[in-house]
C-alpha cells in the first residue's frame, strides 16, 4: 500500500525547531540549595540502549558505549539513528530496510518528538512486523535514550504520513515495552 | 410518531428541573423522563422519535434505531456511530442513577439522525421535527476502470443497502437533487425519498465498491458485474461475523521470495473460515470477496454498519528478521496517553476529514471493547500456535488503522510469514489454508458462542409513547 501523506506537521516544526537547541532534557526544576559543597557535575553517559528485531518478532535490547553522547537532541537522535542503521552487535536484524538518514529533528513542550527520515523506496516496507520493527526499534531507542522525550513521531521526506498499510503513524507514538523480548 | 417528518414540532417536554420528574406531553398523553439538573434521559427521547433502543452486551453500548438510520453511543464516551459511521459528539452521554443521560447538545446530537432535535432550557423542552433538506449532486463519470457515480453535498458516509437491481444511499439527513439525472453509464434513473436516494442500475450491474473522497467531500461508487459485488449490508438476524482479508487490487501487501502475494492468500483464508463459520451456522461477511482495493476506513466501516460482535482482520507478515516464523495476533493499544492524544486530536478536529474523526475512536475502544479484542486475539493466537507448533508469545497490541474504526470487539491475525522461504511455501498450499481456516473458525466461533457478557446499567425505566 502507498503511504498515505499528510501536510500537518510543518508548523509543529516550526514552533519546535527553537526546543531543540535546549537539548533531549527538559528544563528541570530548581534544585534544593546544597548546605555543602558544589554538587559535582553528572558526568554525561556514554552508553546507549538500541532495540533490534530478532526472529522471535519481539525487539531485542542491546547496550552499547559511544565515545560521547551529545546534549543536543537533534544530535543525539542522529547519533541514535546511526547506531540502528550500523547494525545489531548480537545478530539481531536490522530495523531499516533502506539506508535511511535523518533529515530533521524537533521536540515539542509536551514531550513529543518528531523524526523525520528520508522517504523509504517504494514497496520496501512490507507485513506489519517489518512495521512494527522499523517504527518501534526507533521509538523506543529514542525514548530510552532521551529523558524527557514521551512520545516520537516518524515523518519521511518532510512528510506526516498516515499510515505504510497497517500501523497508524499519523500521531506521536508512547514506547511500546510490550514488543520487547522478556 | 409516524408521521415526524411532515411535522414541524410538537411533543412538549414540561421538565420539572432538577426534581427529576418529567412529564412529556403527546398526542396520547403524557410520558415520564428522568433527568437531573441538565442532563436528561436520552433513551427516553429517542424512544419518543419511534426509535427501537437496545444495548448490545457485546459491544457494550446502545444502539437506537428506525430501521433507516440507526445511533451506537456508549455510556462515558463522547462518541457515536451514526449509520456505520463516527460522529464525535460535543459531550458525554453517561451513567446515572441507573440511566444513560446526556446534556441537550448531546441529546440533540443523538436525535438528529432520527430527524428530531430538542429545544427549550431547563424548565420547559419541545421536541422538534427537523425541517429541511441538504441538497446533493449526483454525477456519472467514465473512468478506465468503470462507471463511477460521484455524489457531492455531504460530508457523512451514506449507509448503502440493495434490492433488485436498485441501490439505495441512505444518508442521515434528508436530501434533495440539484438537477435531474439523466440515464447514463448503467445508471437507469436517480429518485430521492426523503433521505434516501434509489438509484436505478441496468442489470447485471451493482456496486463493486465504494470510498469516501475529500476537499470538497464526495462519495464515490464504482459500478461494475454484479458478480464481483461487495458484501450486501442488510442486516441479518443472528449474530454476524466480519472478516477482513487483508490487502486487495493495487495494494498487494507482502510477498513472498517465490512471487506469493499477500493479498491472494489473505482472500482464500478468509473464504474457507468465512465456509466454515457459516457452516457452524454464524452469519459471516467479508470486506472484500475479490480483488478489490478496499479502504481501510471502509472495512471497519461496513462491521460497523452490520453491527459485527466481531472483527477480524486477516494478514500475512513479512520481517526484516528473515528466520521469524509463526503466527501473530493484535489488537488496539492501550496506552493512556495514546487515548488522550486521540482525544485532543478530536476535540481540535471536530468536523474535520474522516482522518481526524478517526483517531478518536480510541475511547470508543476503551470504553466497551478493549477486554473483549483481548480475549478474541488471545483465542486466535492460542489456536494459531497450536497450528505452527510453536511456543506461546502471548498477544500484541498496536496502534493499528484497520483496527481504529471498528465499534465491536477486533483483532488483526499475522497468520505466518512470507518472508520465510519454508513458510511461505506452506501458506499458498490449499492444505494449509484449510488448516488455518479451521484454527480461525474455531477461535471465533469459541468467541461468538461464549461471548463475554458486560453486565448493562440498569434498565432505564422510561415509559414508551
Amino acid at each position: 500500500m502507498r503511504p498515505r501523506f499528510h501536510l500537518r506537521a510543518a508548523a509543529a516544526a516550526l514552533a519546535a525547531l527553537a526546543l531543540v537547541a535546549g537539548g533531549c532534557r527538559r528544563t528541570p526544576a530548581p534544585a534544593p540549595a546544597q548546605p555543602r559543597a558544589a554538587v559535582e557535575p553528572t558526568p554525561a553517559p556514554t552508553s546507549i540502549v538500541l532495540y533490534f528485531p530478532g526472529d522471535d518478532t519481539f525487539l531485542h535490547r542491546e547496550t552499547r558505549d559511544v565515545p560521547e553522547l551529545p546534549t543536543a537532541v537533534e544530535s543525539r537522535v542522529r547519533l541514535l539513528v546511526s547506531e540502528l542503521l550500523a547494525g545489531s552487535r548480537q545478530g539481531w536484524a536490522a530495523p531499516f530496510p533502506w539506508p535511511v538518514s535523518v533529515k530533521t529533528v524537533f521536540a515539542d513542550k509536551s514531550g513529543d518528538l518528531f523524526l523525520d527520515l528520508s522517504s523509504p523506496p517504494p514497496d520496501v516496507i512490507a507485513g506489519t512486523e517489518g512495521e512494527v520493527a522499523l517504527t518501534y526499534a526507533t521509538v523506543n531507542t529514542v525514548i530510552a535514550n532521551c529523558p524527557g522525550i514521551e512520545r516520537v513521531q516518524l515523518l519521511f521526506g518532510g512528510h506526516e504520513i498516515e499510515t505504510f498499510g497497517h500501523l497508524d503513524l499519523s500521531r506521536p507514538l508512547a514506547a511500546a515495552p510490550a514488543l520487547v523480548a522478556p | 410518531m409516524s408521521s415526524r417528518s411532515f411535522m414541524t414540532g410538537l411533543l412538549a417536554l414540561a421538565l420539572a428541573w432538577p426534581a427529576g420528574a418529567v412529564s412529556v406531553t403527546t398526542g396520547t398523553g403524557n410520558v415520564v423522563v428522568f433527568s437531573r439538573a441538565d442532563l436528561v434521559d436520552v433513551v427516553g427521547l429517542l424512544r419518543l422519535t419511534g426509535a427501537e433502543v437496545n444495548f448490545s452486551p457485546a459491544a457494550g453500548s446502545y444502539v437506537a434505531a428506525n430501521g433507516k438510520h440507526d445511533v451506537q453511543f456508549t455510556p462515558g464516551g463522547s462518541l457515536a456511530v451514526v449509520d456505520g459511521n463516527l460522529v464525535p459528539l460535543p459531550g458525554p452521554v453517561r451513567l446515572l442513577e441507573g440511566h444513560v443521560v446526556a446534556n441537550l447538545t448531546v441529546a440533540t446530537a443523538l436525535l438528529a439522525p432520527f430527524g428530531w432535535a430538542v429545544r427549550g432550557g431547563p424548565e420547559a423542552l419541545q421536541l422538534v421535527a427537523v425541517q429541511g433538506s441538504v441538497p446533493i449532486e449526483l454525477s456519472v463519470v467514465q473512468s478506465a476502470s468503470g462507471t463511477l457515480l460521484v455524489v457531492r453535498g455531504v460530508s457523512t458516509t451514506p449507509r448503502l443497502s440493495r434490492s433488485y437491481e436498485q441501490i439505495d444511499l441512505t444518508f442521515p439527513v434528508r436530501v434533495t437533487l440539484t438537477q435531474p439525472v439523466a440515464p447514463s453509464g448503467g445508471l437507469l434513473g436517480a429518485e430521492i425519498e426523503d433521505s434516501t436516494l434509489h438509484l436505478r442500475l441496468a442489470p447485471g450491474l451493482d456496486v463493486v465498491t465504494t470510498y469516501p473522497l475529500e476537499d470538497p467531500p464526495r462519495f464515490v461508487l464504482r459500478l461494475g458485474p454484479a458478480e464481483n459485488a461487495a458484501a450486501p449490508v442488510q442486516t441479518p438476524s443472528g449474530p454476524i461475523v466480519v472478516l477482513d482479508p487483508g490487502h486487495g487490487g493495487e495494494d498487494r501487501g507482502a510477498q513472498g521470495p517465490g512471487g506469493e502475494l499477500e493479498k491472494d492468500i489473505t482472500l482464500a483464508v478468509a473464504r474457507l473460515t468465512a465456509a466454515q463459520l457459516q457452516a457452524a451456522g454464524i452469519t459471516t461477511r467479508l470486506t472484500r470477496d475479490g480483488d478489490e482495493a478496499i479502504s481501510l476506513n471502509d472495512r471497519t466501516a461496513l462491521a460497523n454498519r452490520l453491527h459485527a460482535v466481531a472483527f477480524l482482520s486477516i494478514h500475512v507478515n513479512a520481517s526484516p528478521a528473515k528466520g521469524a516464523r509463526g503466527a501473530e495476533t493484535y489488537f488496539m493499544n492501550a496506552d493512556p496517553s495514546d487515548v488522550q492524544a486521540a482525544q485532543a486530536a478530536a476535540r481540535e478536529n471536530a468536523g474535520s476529514p474522516p482522518n481526524a474523526v478517526q483517531l478518536i475512536l480510541w475511547d470508543l475502544a476503551y470504553v466497551a471493547n478493549l477486554n473483549a479484542s483481548a480475549r478474541l486475539a488471545g483465542l486466535v493466537q492460542t489456536q494459531m500456535n497450536a497450528l505452527h507448533g510453536i511456543p506461546d508469545r502471548g498477544v500484541k497490541q498496536a496502534p493499528f488503522v484497520v483496527l481504529v474504526g471498528a465499534t465491536m470487539p477486533a483483532a488483526l491475525v499475522e497468520i505466518g510469514f512470507l518472508s520465510n522461504p519454508d513458510e511461505a511455501a506452506k501458506l499458498v498450499s490449499p492444505d494449509t489454508q484449510s488448516a488455518i481456516a479451521a484454527a480461525l473458525a474455531s477461535a471465533v466461533t469459541t468467541f461468538v458462542r461464549t461471548p463475554a457478557t458486560t453486565p448493562p446499567p440498569e434498565a432505564t425505566p422510561t415509559p414508551r409513547p
